[in-house]
């Protein structure tokens, strides 16, 4: 017993920084954010301070800005599973045991560990309209297949379009906003930036905890390529899946931020304004602090809702090891 | 256990470093200032001229050692730090709202009886043009530090080889057009390679100058931005892209754009030579005069309806929280004087914003650059300079991001740009009612000026 108080002691002295750290710069704030969200707290003082209860969250409802603005975040999350797929992918092929793997794999890291504002940089360059190499390719294309007068090439970030039609400045769908523009476009730049970082490092790491007695077994017995995976391979793959379509959903929401202040300023026409730049926005932009905590809480009440459905029915279907 | 204490005395030691060497670089860290001077943090932009403007303030006040801190600069970031107690001693606005969002925060200083006191009256010495920087609601927060009235840039060899007069103002559109339509060069494909003209969409402000017209109603209780002169003035700009061809679309500025750097983007396009003609500022000079072999001429910007010009400029205000005010207020007493104004018209950062100072030989015909025989446009251009519009009931950044919203649409082929001065209108508009339900000041402000109830 003596033993274990002094164990308890030497513990509480080593999680003390982190804990001091954690209360002071995230618990605190935390906290102090969901009161400011029941406040008109505003930065210039001519708004005299008071307690506003849930009008924030009220007024929040008949925003039109807000909820634009939340669709424009869950469409830019489209990419997700597509990046998830080509990680996966990634990491089977890299799983094999070729020439120069290691190259490969440095190659296909290369994205996450360069800046991610010089990325952004090169990405807005190749999307030009009239001068960059996508474009460039797609005319050549298009002049070679004879469409090079009747298509037009997309004008990615400067274009208000999207596949799925959505309506620029109401919810809704409107016929004439179908086609390729900025939201794809950082939608393709997610895919080409999250397909080969550290989900498929996650990946190749659960990929070497499959036994391989296992798949050699079922190949034994007759199994394809494509059977021993999706029999054998997939089901010991899925608390990685798990945790990476949780993280890349948390991201997911939380994200945009970057990618509209370096390439898009939001724009064009608010298309590409995310919630983490609108909290921004309204922040320290307007200096509606109470208002932006309260989009703040909005967020964090969403992404709770996603990561519990996400555990809920997500943990399903793995293999019992 | 004998591992445990090993790790344990690894992290103590480690901890025990750590503590000795934050105090060790706590002793040694340098003083703010060397001893015996008062410091001064100005918060500026990236502008490489502000260092001799502060050696020339640090060398005639010996009492004081001004700093540079260009990488605090924005509004946003002022505020907070200002808030948080470590915000700089002195700071600028570069227009009214951003005087609006300090003066309201509570971080600019009230320095109208101040600056009387030490003789200096900006509201009658300084063009009205740049006051909205510096003045609200008539009280003084700082001083304007230059003035940039628009006027065209021209290469002088490209007319020349065209066989096409230098232009002089007063002039209107229509004849620029046509000089801009002869001076588009296009390559064999058809592609733009030299524009006519340079007027990028976001110094839309300087076209509804020259048509007359108005963001605000004159009481700032309304957006106008769907009167028939905004309108004309963004079919213009829509038309010299879409229907002339003279002037790049968004996505041509961005492909002819170089990246980086301070004011990089649209002179560097002039520079190049990638368009013949440009509408900017005097200030561009601190670029054009690094590019060798330029014969550039300026003359008055093309207007429609009224001669009359955007201006802009910054001013440079007090924190309320500074430790140093005698010394924040010397400065802004030097900015106010001859040798900095005159420094101003040197470098070319502008040029002053006190009328008193670009006149004279010095600033008109400057022996160090007798090529600039054009500096008389500029005093022009500052003397029929109009400011931007302000609206006390919205926030500009709201107001710009509504309009811009609309160009884009534009842009897009989604609107016609009467529709979209209508929709600008109405939301910025219903904006202000927004604002003024949330603040009982603005409401009763508001009330006051429409005679409402």
């Amino acid at each position: 017993m003596k033993r274990k108080r002094s164990d308890l002691g030497h513990a509480v002295w080593f999680l003390a920084p982190n804990l001091v750290g954690f209360v002071l710069f995230t618990a605190g704030p935390v906290i102090f954010s969901l009161g400011a969200s029941l406040t008109n707290w505003n930065l210039q003082r001519s708004v005299p301070l008071q307690f506003t209860g849930l009008k924030n969250f009220v007024d929040l409802t008949h925003d039109n800005e807000f909820w634009l603005d939340f669709v424009n975040t869950l469409y830019l999350m489209v990419g997700i599973p597509f990046a998830i797929a080509g990680s996966l992918w990634i990491a089977v092929l890299l799983n094999r045991k070729i020439k120069g793997l290691a190259a490969y794999r440095t190659l296909l890291y290369l994205p996450s560990f360069t800046s991610g504002v010089a990325l952004m940089l090169l990405w807005k360059a190749l999307y030009n309209p009239d001068f960059g190499p996508i474009n460039t390719v797609l005319r050549s294309i298009f002049d070679a297949v004879g469409l090079g007068r009747h298509v037009d090439t997309p004008q990615w970030l400067l274009s208000t379009r999207n596949l799925a039609g959505l309506n620029v400045e109401h919810i809704g769908i409107d016929k004439h906003q179908f086609g390729l523009g900025a939201r794809d476009a950082l939608n393709l730049m997610g895919i080409w930036t999250a397909i080969g970082g550290s989900n498929m490092l996650l990946y190749l790491a659960a990929l070497t905890n499959v036994p391989e007695e296992l798949v050699e077994a079922a190949k034994l017995d007759g199994a394809t390529n494509w059977s021993a995976f999706k029999f054998v391979t997939w089901p010991h793959l899925a608390p990685t899946t798990f945790f990476i379509v949780v993280m890349s959903c948390i991201g997911g929401l939380q994200g945009g931020f970057e990618t509209a202040r370096v390439m898009t300023a939001g724009g064009p026409a608010g298309t590409t304004t995310t919630l983490a730049y609108h909290i921004y926005s309204h922040a320290f932009e307007r200096f509606q602090i109470g208002y932006a905590s309260a989009i703040s809480w909005v967020l964090f009440a969403v992404i709770f809702i996603v990561t519990a459905l996400n555990w809920k029915f997500g943990q399903r279907g793995g293999a019992d090891v | 256990m004998k591992r445990f204490i090993t790790m344990k005395w690894v992290f103590a030691g480690t901890f025990a470093v750590l503590t000795v060497l934050s105090i060790v670089t706590w002793c040694i860290q340098p003083p703010a200032a060397p001893p015996g001077k008062k410091p001064l943090v100005w918060v500026t932009d990236t502008n490489p001229l502000r260092t001799e403007q502060v050696s020339l303030f640090n060398r005639s006040h010996a009492q004081t050692d001004l700093e540079l801190d260009p990488n605090d600069s924005g509004v946003e970031k002022v505020i907070v730090q200002s808030i948080g107690g470590v915000g700089p001693d002195v700071f600028d606005a570069f227009d009214g709202s951003q005087l609006a969002a300090f003066a309201k925060s509570g971080v600019a200083l009230d320095v109208t009886d101040a600056l009387k006191a030490r003789g200096v009256d900006i509201a009658s010495s300084a063009f009205p043009a740049v006051l909205n920087a510096a003045m609200l609601d008539g009280r003084v927060y700082g001083v304007p530090t230059n003035i940039a009235a628009d006027a065209t840039w021209f290469h002088r060899d490209i007319f020349d080889e065209a066989h096409i007069p230098y232009p002089k103002g007063p002039i209107k559109w229509d004849e620029v057009i046509r000089i801009a339509q002869k001076l588009t060069v296009r390559d064999a494909n058809g592609r733009i390679t030299r524009f006519g003209i340079l007027l990028p969409w976001w110094n839309w402000r300087h076209f509804f100058a020259g048509f007359g017209a108005h963001v605000f109603s004159p009481d700032g209780t309304r957006c106008v931005v769907d009167s028939p002169e905004a309108i004309a003035a963004v079919e213009l700009m829509h038309d010299l892209v879409y229907k002339y061809h003279v002037c790049p679309s968004p996505a041509e500025e961005a492909g002819i754009a170089s990246q980086g750097g301070f004011g990089a983007s649209d002179s560097g396009v002039f520079g190049a030579k990638r368009a013949a003609m440009a509408v900017g500022g005097r200030w561009w000079l601190s670029e054009l005069r690094k590019i060798p072999d330029l014969h550039l001429g300026v003359f008055e910007s093309p207007f429609q309806n009224v001669r009359h010009f955007r201006a802009y400029g910054r001013a440079t205000l007090v924190s309320r929280e500074t430790k140093n005010l005698d010394a924040a207020l010397d400065f802004l007493v030097f900015l106010a004087g001859k040798s900095y104004n005159q420094l101003v018209n040197d470098q070319a950062d502008g040029s002053s914003a006190f009328p008193a100072y670009d006149t004279g030989p010095q600033f008109l015909h400057n022996p160090k650059h007798p090529e600039e025989d054009y500096n008389e446009v500029w005093q022009t251009a500052s003397r029929y300079s109009v400011p931007d519009d302000l609206c006390p009931f919205v926030d500009s950044t709201t107001s710009t991001r509504l309009f811009q919203n609309q160009l884009d649409l534009i842009q897009n082929n989604l609107k016609t740009p009467a529709q979209a001065m209508r929709d600008a209108a109405a939301n910025i508009n219903a904006e202000i009612q927004h604002a003024i339900a949330d603040d009982p000041s603005l409401a009763a402000r508001y009330r006051a000026a429409t005679g409402s109830k």
